[in-house]
């Protein structure tokens, strides 16, 4: 227990109360898109109907890369990252390593989209920023990250501004941690008669305290992977390496080797496939091909973590003759600290690191971050309501984000639903999210009283999450849940009763809030008469 | 101006909040900067030679919120401002003479 002096627990109520209330609704937003985004593989598998199991990494891959590389230019074939798309179909990146127009190094090729039966979809040309966006297919899940990983501003403000939000919400949670003067006791403390105020206090402790290691590693782990690319890697690399990145990247990433540029074609990658899963249990996420076509090419193939760890699995191969040279940590070329805390970082953040089992206690407790956020910030504005009029419209815009935020998520979703077989999902997934949040901040500004625009708010979100199973699987034409369980997708089944159960919750609930507001209402003439 | 300060202690305080913002909001910031560019001239390598490198990209929020803190919590504020210079002059030092060498050396190459 920190047992601070009286200034300074007031001085530390002041940083956590200014820390939430400054950054709060960016940091709701963050949050609330992060905690769906925990299952962004699951939703993109549900909204786009993926009935394929298999990994395209299971299946011969190699005469495809070969017939892509003799359409490739040879400038494009300094180097391969293969990835998974889609409804296990494959993506390609011929590319090479440039320095763009400010000097920044970035990678430019071609980026070849296959289904999952080899064929090519699409053909993109340019640098990595600008081939990789969303596609038609996974429209809604890179509208969820996208949300949380930079707000749609872009880079690098972007991931800036999610930086400042993590080191906010770090603040907040050490603050909330040193302001409690019997933390054990406050764990446990949920009056039931006491006044409103004190009650929603009680519920803001217990769901902030339970949670407070979560939210510290979230910011850590957040504002790590913000700062990481945009402020970081060019300092370091500014004092210890003359301000050379791609010097610092070789020095942290590389497999260092004596060059040789001869000419020797790659090696049979069906080969490494199959004895990257033979030796990790599991397909790879990633496969990079380094120096492709050359005597000294490297071959890695990166899996999640093997069962009981925390780490993921990389494994080296020679790429001239396929054979398995080593596993290495993902950063560093032996194992380090460094490089061990750094590859863990990941894992942490996502909670991918136990299958479904850590996403769902990552999604619970990101929930209840969002649950904290959110009545920090009422509690702070119902404190002071009475002392500043003029903070009614800050309680005002707290419930127009706090409940229109769920509301433009869900439509996103049902417009995604609706106009991803026409082939318009990537536009009208964003339109979508922008109409539903400016209807709602409409109805904010005309809706007589912040309960009554709560209740249409819920109302709205809970009959939109129970039209999206419907919406899936007669609009988007997905599968029925006989059929998902069959393929071996449960998940898509399972989405589909959370969000109809989810949906008929907020719905019941706003329903019984609304009757007995309309009896109370009709009491009053009843006990003016009395 | 020890009478001023028994006398009229008001006029003060605004000073010193504002003295310990600045040190918890763009101080904090500055010196977390210039730990992060300073601390891989010295922490050791380790196995692979990296920590030296990846610490201080991990640990950046981290040093940041310690500064923060420190700026917010210790009843000196003269220690705060010691601290901060003392971390901001040993560590932009370190880089300068880094700097410095590496031009060096690249001047006699010539």
């Amino acid at each position: 227990m920190i047992h601070l002096k009286k200034d300074e627990t007031k001085a530390m109520v002041a940083v956590h109360g200014w820390s939430g209330i400054l950054l709060g609704l960016l940091l709701y937003a963050v949050v609330l898109t992060g905690t769906a985004a925990v299952f962004a593989h699951e939703i993109g598998a549900w909204s786009a109907g993926h009935v394929t199991t298999t990994s395209a990494f299971e299946k011969p891959i190699d005469a495809t890369i070969r017939r892509l590389s003799a359409m490739t230019p040879a400038r494009y074939r300094e180097a391969v990252n293969l990835f998974e798309i889609g409804d296990h179909g494959l993506g390609v990146f011929f590319h090479r390593h440039e320095l763009d127009a400010n000097g920044t190094p970035t990678e430019s090729g071609i980026y070849y989209q296959l289904d999952n039966s080899g064929r090519i979809n699409r053909t993109l040309r340019g640098t990595a920023e600008e081939v990789f966006g969303p596609r038609n297919d996974d429209a809604l899940s890179s509208f969820l990250v996208d949300t949380h990983v930079r707000l749609h501003v872009p880079n690098p403000w972007g991931l800036l501004l999610t930086g400042i939000l993590g080191l906010a919400m770090l603040v907040a949670a050490i603050s909330g941690l040193l302001i409690h003067r019997h933390l054990f006791k406050d764990i446990f403390t949920l009056r039931r008669r006491a006044s409103p105020v004190l009650i929603d206090r009680d519920k803001h402790s217990v769901a902030g305290t339970w949670s407070l290691p979560f939210a510290f590693i979230l910011a850590f782990t957040g504002s790590f992977f913000s700062f990481f690319g945009t402020i970081g890697v060019p300092v370091v690399a500014m004092a210890a390496f003359s301000g050379d990145v791609e010097a610092l990247s070789e020095a942290v990433f590389g497999n260092p080797g004596t060059p040789d540029p001869r000419p020797v074609a790659i090696g049979n990658l069906d080969r490494i496939t199959s004895d990257a899963i033979r030796r990790t249990g599991e397909a790879p996420t990633f496969i990079a091909i380094e120096k492709f076509g050359r005597a000294d090419a490297e071959i890695t193939s990166f899996h999640n973590p093997k069962a009981s760890d925390i780490e993921p699995v990389a494994l080296l191969y020679n790429g001239a003759t396929a054979t398995f040279e080593r596993a290495k940590p993902t950063v560093g070329t032996r194992t380090s600290a460094g490089g061990t805390l750094a590859g863990i970082m990941g894992p942490l953040h996502f909670g991918n690191f136990a299958g479904l089992l850590s996403k769902a206690i990552w999604f619970g407790l990101g929930f209840a971050m969002c649950y904290v956020t959110f009545t920090g910030m009422r509690l702070w504005v119902v404190r002071r309501k009475d002392e500043a009029r003029s903070l009614a419209w800050l309680e005002r815009t707290l419930t127009v984000v706090g409940f229109g935020l769920p509301f433009g998520l869900v439509a996103s979703a049902a417009a995604f639903l609706v106009t991803m077989p026409l082939g318009l999902a990537v536009y009208w997934t964003t339109a979508a999210f922008l109409i539903a949040s400016g209807a709602a901040i409409f109805t904010g500004f005309f809706a007589r009283s912040n309960d009554g625009l709560t209740q249409m708010l819920t109302g709205a979100t809970g009959a939109v999450m129970i039209a999206l199973p419907l919406l899936r699987i007669f609009a988007a034409s997905g599968p029925g849940w006989t059929d998902a369980i069959a393929v071996g997708q449960p998940i898509i089944a399972a989405l589909d009763i959370a969000f109809a159960a989810a949906g008929i919750w907020l719905v019941r609930g706003c329903w019984t809030a609304a009757r007995s507001s309309t009896r109370s209402t009709s009491n009053i003439p009843v006990a003016a008469e009395a | 101006m020890i009478m001023r300060d028994k006398t009229d202690p008001l006029p003060l305080r605004p000073r010193r909040l504002w003295a310990r913002i600045l040190l918890a909001g763009p101080m904090a910031i500055i010196v977390a900067l210039t730990l992060l560019a300073g601390m891989p001239l010295w922490l050791p390598g380790g196995a692979a030679g990296i920590d030296n490198l990846v610490f201080p990209l991990v640990f950046a929020p981290l040093i940041w919120a310690a500064l923060f803190f420190h700026a917010c919590l210790d009843r000196s504020i003269t220690r705060v401002a010691l601290v901060a210079a003392v971390l901001f002059l040993v560590h932009g030092g370190l880089v300068a003479s880094s700097f410095m060498g590496k031009a060096a050396a690249t001047e006699k190459t010539r």
